[in-house]
């Protein structure tokens, strides 16, 4: 009797294991499904070309209504981190004078005055690695652009090992530790994807984004809020903007040769990310009008 | 039967305690993956437990100090218990631990895939259940003499109880996949907050019924009414913590690190829910050891009746 008990036990424990094991492989048709639509995946496409009568986009990011305070973090759990950085500030909202920083611009979609469509034309990536560093236990810079297939180097600038945590839906997942004085880790992303969080276990207040296009068409607002996006074929385009917090915002540009057409982008300082879109599936709180945030 | 076996069973189940906190302390605080490699940490055996390291590869040392303690029980047993299915059970915790290590290894490698965190959340309570369960059987107590009780009206006691542990462990298995499904910047899932709610409802009805049912039929007996009124007592605590959990949870996503009151509130919500889990499993052992069927009951009264005509005669 109590031996068929055990088996019992020793089956169940396997079948969980395995089914668990079954959920978490993702096949690559699921990684299809999660990045297959016409803004982000589309396949490799006639080569642009260019014409010499690109033009750009620029503008600003705005918040209206209040800015929050910004967040002192705590880095007293490791010395070297509050040595290095003693007033360190949460970098989620980013305002001065009602501008926003940190504001991932991009061309989610659009056809070129020629008819053509961004998302089928392909764009060689640039040699130039985009690099991200873990300075003052902060990630620098905290939302960044990448194009598929460039070169994406993290180095530690820090006294102390950091966990490199890469959580794509689409791309491959990783998670690499590197130690001071480590050697610089360089990967690249395969596919589209808007927008990818990267985070270290060990010090939980470091999280920086990255937003990888198939094309050059993207920009992270500045300090004072401005974005620009050169070497725009002309065209009618779809662009978006999207804050880790405050959520996406989109305009209808149309830019003309040579010509600067304007985007600017005001987020509201109630609103909140919401499912949907890239990475950025965050589910709502329980809907109960006594407790839910408003 | 030896005390001092009792007493090294009780060492390993408060260990197993200790250690159920510590997993809890590293969901919490967000450390699951902050040491990449398993087993591990950053390639060494003692690294610079700074930041979340700390939780993470303290969790890794105290549950080998389980592993290590539950293979020195094992032997113990082997040795000095006479009976074969105790043994047996100590055999069975032995695998489960083992298991649960190797679950706790592949969802660092897997990188926290909800099906084996969660998985690895229940089985450190279904080990913990084992842990009690032997505790419980190597006590004095157990195989002190006590008169046997009919298990009287409908519902049967022993069966309540029985309910009453699979209640609890299935609320637990719903509140380890609820706090598994979202890190701590992350707002939990309305459905599996709902479905929480509801074994919670359930947990409360089931575990009242059974403690309002020993207080009706039982109330002359230590030996049920003292663990009864102790699981009462835990599940008004753990409704309460679940409550202020929820609520200092809803807030942790719009803070830039995990924060106390979260992480203390909500570690100390599992670890409560563990021990509702032990102590209803301690009734039901109890339970079981006094409370007999009609059947049962007249065939050991027969027995008895014998023995002592056995014994009157010389």
């Amino acid at each position: 009797m109590f031996l068929k008990r055990t088996r019992f036990w020793v089956v169940l424990i396997l079948i969980v294991s395995l089914l668990a094991l079954g959920s978490s492989c993702r096949s690559d048709e699921d990684e299809d499904e999660l990045t297959n639509d016409n803004t982000t995946d589309a396949p490799q496409g006639k080569p642009y070309v260019s014409k010499g009568n690109e033009g750009t986009i620029k503008g600003l990011a705005s918040l209206t209504g209040d800015a929050p305070a910004p967040k002192p973090i705590d880095m007293n759990a490791d010395p070297a981190c509050a040595s290095k950085n003693p007033n360190a500030v949460a970098e989620d909202v980013v305002v001065k004078d009602g501008k926003i920083e940190y504001v991932f611009v991009y061309v989610k979609e659009g056809q070129l005055a020629d008819g053509q469509k961004v998302g089928g034309l392909s764009f060689p990536s640039p040699a130039t690695p985009v690099v991200l560093d873990q300075d003052g236990c902060h990630y620098k810079p905290h939302v960044l652009g990448i194009q598929t297939n460039q070169k994406f180097q993290v180095k530690n600038s820090d006294p102390t090992a950091h966990n490199v945590n890469v959580q794509p839906k689409g791309n491959t997942a990783w998670n690499q530790s590197q130690p001071p004085n480590a050697p610089v880790i360089e990967k690249s992303f395969t596919r589209a994807e808007t927008l990818i969080p990267i985070k270290c276990n060990q010090h939980p207040w470091m999280k920086a984004w990255v937003g990888v296009l198939k094309h050059p068409f993207f920009a992270v607002t500045k300090e004072d809020g401005s974005f620009e996006i050169t070497g725009v074929p002309p065209g009618k385009y779809t662009v978006v903007a999207w804050h880790e917090k405050y959520g996406e915002k989109t305009a209808e540009v149309t830019v003309g040769d040579k010509a600067t057409a304007t985007a600017d982008f005001a987020f509201a300082s109630t609103a909140t990310a919401s499912a949907g879109g890239g990475s950025l599936e965050i589910l709502p709180a329980l809907d109960i009008p006594m407790l839910a945030h408003h | 039967m030896s005390l001092w076996l009792h007493r090294f069973t009780l060492l390993v189940t408060g260990a197993t305690f200790v250690l159920i906190m510590a997993g809890a302390l590293v969901t919490s605080n967000g450390a699951g993956l902050a040491a990449p490699d398993w087993p591990l940490s950053y390639g060494q055996v003692f690294p610079r437990m700074v930041g979340n390291l700390f939780y993470e590869h303290g969790h890794r040392m105290i549950a080998t100090s389980v592993g290590m303690l539950t293979i020195i029980l094992n032997i113990w047993l082997w040795k000095s218990e006479p009976r074969l299915w105790v043994r047996r059970l100590g055999l069975a915790a032995l695998g489960t631990v083992i298991a649960q290590g190797l679950l706790g290894g592949l969802t660092v490698l897997l990188q926290l895939p909800l099906a084996v965190s969660t998985a690895h959340a229940c089985l450190a309570q279904l080990f913990f259940c084992l842990m009690v369960s032997l505790s419980v059987l190597t006590s004095p107590g157990w195989s002190a003499p006590r008169p046997l009780l009919e298990d009287e009206g409908h519902p049967p006691l022993r069966y309540l109880c029985g309910a009453a542990s699979v209640a609890v462990f299935l609320q637990l298995v719903i509140g380890a996949t609820l706090r598994h499904s979202a890190a701590w910047d992350e707002h939990l899932p309305t459905s599996l907050l709902l479905a929480h709610l509801g074994g919670a409802f359930l947990v409360t009805l089931v575990l009242c019924g059974t403690v309002g049912t020993i207080l009706s039929r039982h109330r002359g007996q230590p030996y049920l009414m003292r663990p009864a009124m102790l699981v009462g007592g835990l599940l008004l605590v753990q409704l309460g913590l679940g409550l202020a959990a929820y609520l200092v949870r809803l807030d942790s996503p719009g803070y830039p690190q995990p924060l106390n009151p979260m992480v203390s509130v909500t570690v100390a919500h599992v670890a409560c829910g563990a021990l509702v889990l032990a102590t209803t499993i301690l009734i039901t052992l109890r339970a079981l050891r006094i409370l007999k069927g009609r059947r049962q009951f007249e065939v050991s009264n027969f027995k008895s009746e014998i023995q002592d005509k056995l014994i009157a005669e010389g």
